[in-house]
């Protein structure tokens, strides 16, 4: 048994003699700092989900039918009649959402730990890449059930186009292939999302890992383990503070999708529609081009990016200034390694004002999230009896847009200056359990 | 360094082990839901649900064509002209004695085939590629049968078959045609895909 | 490291915490809760049998399949056909309502919507609370009201049972735009109020049954799921934790 794996091992090794070194390259001797917490189980998660939405979405397509006329009866079908459907499409839109759960947290600790600071900027801007395809192949995705959330999100959406000077009008026509989302705004969105966007997004994840394998990973107490001490139990000449990626990381990521799989089973057999958060009443009626939802908002996971829209005002007689915020919010996270030019990487050694300034971006992230899912208007009547709704919630969301442009200007300011005071950087890793 | 005699190998072979296995148990439960969702689902099974056809229209010497899980059915009223010749053919056939159980349920296991003499309910898909074969009733010469008594002729590759549904001797089809499950409700009425004693 | 993961718990539990009033407050209207048990198979019964006898005339549940029904509601096929479908469907067809739609817009305004996914688009505790909310409003074109669903344009289907409801205005004030202080019941129907509300609380679970069929199963497999999965992560919890021994040491 034993020659027989070793004879076929080395039959493929003479074959493909560069297959052996790129998965020493990549596991057993990919080295990573032993002090990984918790936020550095959302990498290896986020790829688990992208693995689940694709081949949970491979099974829907064999019964989802690209159609206006045909779309949402289709989603029903595979809701009941087809052996398992419900549990196939819970898994995927639970998915969706916690996809973006995932990559959240995954974004937070990139900017908690400074690590898209050098040399690590190239890994950064494919993520944000990556961020900016999901968006895209989240928003396709939830047009397709072609329920009237589908239907009035997409129109909402693809009007943001509209607001873009002189062209417009014409680019909004095009995108939707007719006057209002119909057929073939479905049929193309369904090509972009089940087969365009995903190899794209495919591409992006493999240059996104290739390139944190070239540089390394950071870790919680941003010290470069390269150019500290050398030497460890597995090899002479690796870094003191770092282990093999394999098996350690490996059975701890196991632990983290164990742990990760039992949240997202309850979700999926307990709570699919997570009340109204992951799929959304309205979205279980048909499209109807001549009735709105009364509670339109987008999904959850943009309603921060929405809030922003909602928050600026239109001026000089254009609505742009609310879509360039939106897109430029997206843009600042992208160009956080020239902004911040702080020298300390993580959030620990660093000093009082950027950790201030951190605690407000996510407070100002967090508060968009639930102006844009209409939440604190629910709330405001509830909390200001008498109050005139939209004043008070158009001031408190301006304060929170300002807190989330703002701390990019403090960041900048801050570190650019001088002002940051940090504390000293320890010469190894450190260990908290 | 650390002593690699701390390391209790048989444990972590046993974890490892342990976990692979169940792990790998749980992977094959979560492709089970899959594999399933291919098989047929409720609308194809209703679909394919029995029907019940009305025969009192068909006249003697006539054949209909009903639809039943999308295969064509031929209900055929035999004349007792017809029928009188069936029983001539045998030498003539492949299976006169309808031997070949999987071709028809237990009760169409007789000349004419069927639970009432005169009709013939038969799956009209010939067993050899899966043609349409011709009704061609009247007793007389054809061409490609100059002793013709009545029966089935695929024009794809020239199968013959007697009035029950049997085929001849010598031509590409290897089976006789397949009868369904079907019975009686009343007397112009059948069900086809359910056996006599009703199950379906 | 224990201490790591519990401090993860809470962090988890924390947030589901937090995240459980922004849930409740997703469903917006205050609206009294249904008290509708899905899980009750003699209700969903009750409130299939109500659905065929009062609602079928008008509304389908174009997704809902009468074999499924007998399955899931625990009755036979002949049973299905003999109290339930009245409209000459085969068992494996779907419940379609007879209603012409244009007669529907004629005596209406408007076609009568499919009920399949009512609970899921509006909630249960809309549906059984817009069933005891008719009341007569002459000023209606179908003489009908309702305060959970002002200006709808349905009559009250199950009128006979409840009895007729009447609005009462607050002092001084009356006519069609007046304010509705509460409903009164004017003549009594052939159910007592208690009997009407258990009815309407019987089809109110029925349509949500309907609206998601899978239901009745999903939390019954979900625990075995997360039964399993508990044992798998404490077996991963075991298997990293002899790993990382090395990496401990080593520290």
């Amino acid at each position: 048994m034993a020659s027989t794996l070793s004879r076929l091992g080395n039959w493929f090794n003479e074959r493909a003699p560069g297959f052996m070194p790129m998965y020493r390259k990549h596991m057993t001797e990919y080295y990573a700092p032993k002090n990984f917490n918790l936020w550095y189980y959302f990498g290896s998660l986020a790829l688990l989900v992208l693995v689940n939405q694709i081949v949970t979405g491979i099974f829907l397509t064999m019964n989802y039918k690209t159609s206006a006329a045909e779309a949402f009866n289709s989603v029903e079908y595979i809701m009941r009649d087809v052996e398992w459907g419900w549990l196939i499409r819970y898994m995927h839109s639970t998915g969706a959402s916690l996809f973006f759960v995932v990559v959240f947290l995954h974004m937070f600790r990139g900017i908690m730990y400074g690590s898209f600071k050098k040399p690590r900027e190239l890994v950064w801007i494919l993520g944000m890449l990556i961020f900016l395809v999901l968006m895209a192949e989240a928003f396709m995705g939830y047009v397709l059930p072609w329920g009237n959330m589908s239907f009035w999100g997409a129109k909402v959406i693809i009007s943001l186009f509209g607001t873009i000077p002189f062209i417009g009008d014409t680019l909004v026509q095009w995108i939707m292939g007719d006057y209002l989302p119909a057929d073939s705004t479905l049929n193309r969105f369904f090509a972009l999302h089940v087969i365009a966007l995903p190899l794209v997004l495919l591409l992006l994840v493999v240059l996104h890992l290739a390139a944190l394998h070239e540089v390394g990973s950071n870790n919680p107490d941003g010290v470069d383990v390269k150019h500290g001490p050398k030497g460890n139990r597995w090899s002479p000449d690796k870094p003191k503070d770092a282990i093999p990626f394999h098996p350690y990381y490996t059975v701890k990521d196991s632990f983290g999708v164990g742990f990760f799989l039992m949240i997202a089973a309850f979700i999926i057999f307990f709570a699919p529609t997570f009340g109204g958060w992951f799929l959304e009443h309205d979205n279980f009626t048909p499209a109807n081009n001549l009735v709105t939802p009364s509670h339109i908002k987008p999904s959850w996971y943009f309603t921060p990016f929405y809030a922003i829209l909602r928050m600026i005002p239109s001026f000089f007689g254009t609505a742009i200034w609310g879509v360039i915020g939106m897109f430029g919010a997206i843009l600042l996270l992208a160009l956080l390694p020239w902004l911040d030019q702080g020298a300390v990487r993580s959030v620990r050694y660093r000093g009082m004002g950027y950790r201030i300034a951190l605690g407000v971006l996510v407070v100002s992230f967090l508060a968009l999230g639930l102006v844009g899912a209409g939440v604190t208007a629910e709330l405001i009547p509830a909390w200001f009896p008498g109050a005139d709704v939209t004043t008070v919630e158009n001031a408190f969301g301006r304060l929170m847009v300002l807190g989330y442009f703002g701390f990019f200007v403090f960041v900048w300011i801050y570190t650019r200056f001088g002002f940051e005071k940090t504390k000293p950087v320890p010469e190894r890793v450190t260990m908290h359990d | 360094m650390a002593n690699e005699e701390v390391v209790d190998h048989g444990r972590r072979r046993f974890l490892t082990t342990t976990t692979a296995v169940v792990g790998g148990v749980g992977v094959v439960a979560a492709i089970v839901p899959f594999i399933k969702s291919w098989e047929p689902s409720a609308r194809a099974k209703a679909a394919g649900a029995p029907v019940t056809v009305d025969i009192s229209a068909i006249d003697a010497g006539q054949k209909v064509t009903f639809a039943w899980r999308s295969l064509p059915v031929f209900v055929v009223n035999r004349t007792p002209a017809q029928l009188a010749q069936l029983k001539g053919l045998a030498p003539r056939l492949l299976d006169p004695d309808s031997s070949d159980t999987a071709q028809q349920p237990d009760f169409a296991k007789n000349e004419t085939r069927s639970i009432k003499p005169e009709w013939l309910v038969i799956i009209g898909l010939c067993t050899h590629l899966g043609c349409v074969p011709d009704f061609v009733p009247d007793i007389k010469p054809e061409p490609f049968d100059a002793n013709w008594k009545g029966g089935f002729y695929c024009p794809c590759h020239k199968s013959r078959y007697d009035l029950s549904g049997r085929v001849f001797s010598g031509v590409p089809a290897p089976k006789n045609l397949a009868v369904p499950k079907y019975h009686f409700i009343d007397d112009t009425h059948i069900q086809i895909g359910v056996d006599p004693e009703g199950k379906s | 490291m224990i201490k790591r993961y519990l401090s993860s718990l809470a962090l988890a539990l924390g947030l589901a915490v937090a995240a459980a009033p922004a849930l409740a407050a997703e469903d917006g209207e205050d609206l009294p809760p249904s008290g509708a048990n899905v899980y009750d198979q003699a209700s969903l019964q009750r409130g299939a049998r109500l659905f065929f006898n009062y609602c079928v005339g008008c509304h389908s549940l174009k997704y809902v399949r009468y074999s499924r029904l007998a399955a899931d509601l625990g009755l036979s096929e002949d049973e299905v056909m003999k109290n339930l479908n009245f409209t000459g469907a085969k068992f494996g067809e779907t419940v379609v309502s007879h209603m012409p739609a244009e007669d529907a817009k004629g005596w209406f305004g408007k076609e009568p919507p499919d009920l399949t996914l009512e609970a899921r688009a509006k909630g249960s505790d809309f549906i059984y609370n817009y069933l005891n909310s008719f009341y007569l409003d002459p000023s209606r074109p179908v003489g009908w009201n309702n305060t959970v669903f002002p200006n709808a344009s349905m009559p009250n289907p199950l009128w006979e049972l409840q009895g007729l409801q009447v609005a009462v205005h607050p002092e001084g004030k009356a006519g069609a735009d007046a304010p509705v202080e509460k409903l009164e019941l004017h003549t009594k129907g052939s159910m007592s109020p208690e009997e009407f509300q258990a009815a309407t609380r019987d089809l109110t679970a029925f349509l949500e049954y309907t609206a998601e069929p899978a239901a009745l199963e999903r939390q019954s497999i979900g625990v075995w799921v997360l039964l399993f999965l508990a044992g798998l992560t404490f077996l991963l919890y075991l298997l990293k934790h002899e790993y990382w021994k090395d990496v401990h040491e080593h520290h």
